[in-house]
């Protein structure tokens, strides 16, 4: 189980931060989205290692940006 | 639009969101240019306690743009006091993902040029209407800014 925080830009209110949750959470091994919409961060829980591409895709499909890869 | 005293409060709420959100969607404009036409440079939102200021709104006009909503504003019940006004509006909104419905509680304050200066937003999604969403807000494109620049000026 790991745990990463990547950094997301554009998000505004609670409504975003649900958009962006709903498709994390459809990525595969993915068991807990934790979205802080002040410092414009995500911690994602995951049972295996997720590559940046796929987080990208999954932020961008919600219509966000992925400013800082997994820390 | 020009002035909140100048207007019907709930018409004047109306057409605030309404013209801010069709000048973005038909426009690919700089957005900051847009934001400021609408909302003053120390501008401060506040939504279900997040604080967004004048960066942040700009910087949420690229998921907006992406997300291309369509959408109408339904407000049910507007009160102004001066440049205050206090509302209730429900937005229904449709993007390329999903429908959804937001009912709004807003305390507001503008300028005399119609410009948003503070809100305060409590906010609560309820299920979208079945009928889905009236009108597209990006062809809601007859009105002029609050400043009274032209879009994309």
């Amino acid at each position: 189980m790991t745990a990463k925080t990547y950094a997301v830009s554009g998000m505004a209110c609670g409504h975003c931060a649900g958009f962006v949750t709903d498709e994390i959470e459809r990525l595969a091994g993915v068991t807990a989205v934790a979205v802080d919409v002040e410092a414009g961060t995500v911690i994602i829980t995951s049972d295996r290692d997720l590559a940046v591409a796929e987080v990208r895709a999954a932020v961008e499909e919600a219509g966000y940006d992925l400013v800082g890869p997994g820390r | 639009m020009r002035s909140l005293n100048a207007s019907d409060p709930k018409q004047f709420i109306a057409d605030f969101f309404t013209s801010y959100m069709g000048e973005l969607l038909r426009s690919d404009g700089d957005p900051a240019l847009i934001v400021d036409r609408y909302h003053t440079p120390d501008v401060v939102q506040i939504a279900d306690g997040h604080r967004m200021d004048r960066d942040k709104l700009i910087a949420h006009t690229r998921p907006v743009r992406k997300n291309r909503p369509s959408g109408r504003l339904e407000v049910h019940e507007a009160l102004a006091d001066g440049d205050r006004i206090a509302a209730h509006y429900t937005l229904h909104v449709r993007d390329r993902k999903r429908a959804l419905a937001v009912e709004v509680y807003f305390f507001g304050q503008f300028t005399p040029d119609g410009r948003m200066r503070r809100a305060k937003m409590l906010t609560r999604t309820i299920p979208a209407a079945r009928d889905g969403v009236g009108v597209d807000v990006a062809a809601e494109n007859g009105r002029p800014a609050p400043d009274g620049r032209e879009a994309g000026a």
